[in-house]
């Protein structure tokens, strides 16, 4: 049986994909030293995270949404 | 053809099409929700559940503990300080010193116990020592909150605030209770 095929978007290079990964383990460690350090009762660390995490997920969300067809049809 | 398709003769144009640009954006929107999650933090005044940062301004009420002398060392007593949800303990160490915590532990928030020479959590097996509340064994690592007492001329004794995060561990205590000596159990 054969599914009809979907158009392709453009597709994800593997090394996009892997900096998107990145991003988010990096994004996890940030958040949890945040979290651990506010119980703490120690806020100075907020305002940098916070401008780090914002530029992390900028690139996040730029590879993701806009980035143009980066491999052509690895399926192919 | 797999059993469940037979089960399931459903077919989608969408089936088996997970693009890695579809997995990259839910990334980027989990990735999203982390900066809100710091941003969040950033903005909130107010202490996090299990902060004990007392807010600016705060005024707390005194709570009447009983008598002094009516604990015994090795005895503890719960008390409510804040409000109902605001559960504490008030030990008399073996040394005969007093002591009030609150009861919440710093791991995933149980309610500590006093047993013997040290505050119990039954959870996942942490221990804190009663000077100063410090975490010496199992997977907390910050203190419990204290609350300062008060003892009135009249012997009664008074829950009358927070007493400031410790920072320091003291050196008895770290060469004491080393938080990474556990104490093996032989049947
Ligand atoms: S909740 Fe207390 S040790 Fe985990």
């Amino acid at each position: 049986m054969s599914l009809p095929s979907r158009p392709r978007q453009g597709h994800f290079t593997e090394a996009a994909l892997g900096i998107t990964l990145l991003v988010l383990v990096i994004q996890l460690y940030l958040f949890e030293t945040v979290l651990q350090s506010v119980l703490d009762g120690h806020r100075t660390l907020l305002a940098g995270a916070f401008i780090a995490s914002l530029a992390l997920t900028v690139v996040a969300l730029v590879l993701a949404f806009k980035a143009p067809c980066l491999d052509d049809d690895p399926g192919a | 053809m797999t059993w469940w398709r037979r089960a399931f003769p459903l077919e989608l144009a969408e089936e088996g099409h997970f693009s890695r640009r579809e997995f990259a954006r839910f990334l980027a929107v989990v990735s999203a929700g982390f900066t809100a999650g710091i941003g969040y933090l950033w903005l909130r005044k107010k202490p996090l559940e299990g902060g004990s940062d007392p807010e600016p301004g705060h005024h707390e009420t005194p709570v009447a503990l009983g008598l002094a002398s009516d604990l015994q060392p090795g005895q503890s007593r719960l008390f409510k300080f804040r409000d109902e949800h605001d559960a504490c303990i008030l030990i008399r160490t073996p040394k005969g010193e007093l002591r009030a915590y609150r009861q919440t532990c710093t791991h995933l928030g149980c309610a500590v116990r006093f047993r013997g020479e040290r505050l119990e959590c039954p959870c996942h097996e942490g221990f804190f020592e009663v000077d100063r509340g410090f975490p010496v064994q199992g997977p907390p690592s910050r203190p419990l909150g204290g609350i300062t007492l008060e003892t009135r001329p009249d012997g009664t004794l008074w829950a009358v605030g927070e007493l400031p995060k410790p920072t320091d561990l003291p050196e008895r205590v770290a060469t004491a209770c080393p938080r990474e000596a556990r104490t093996e159990v032989t049947s």
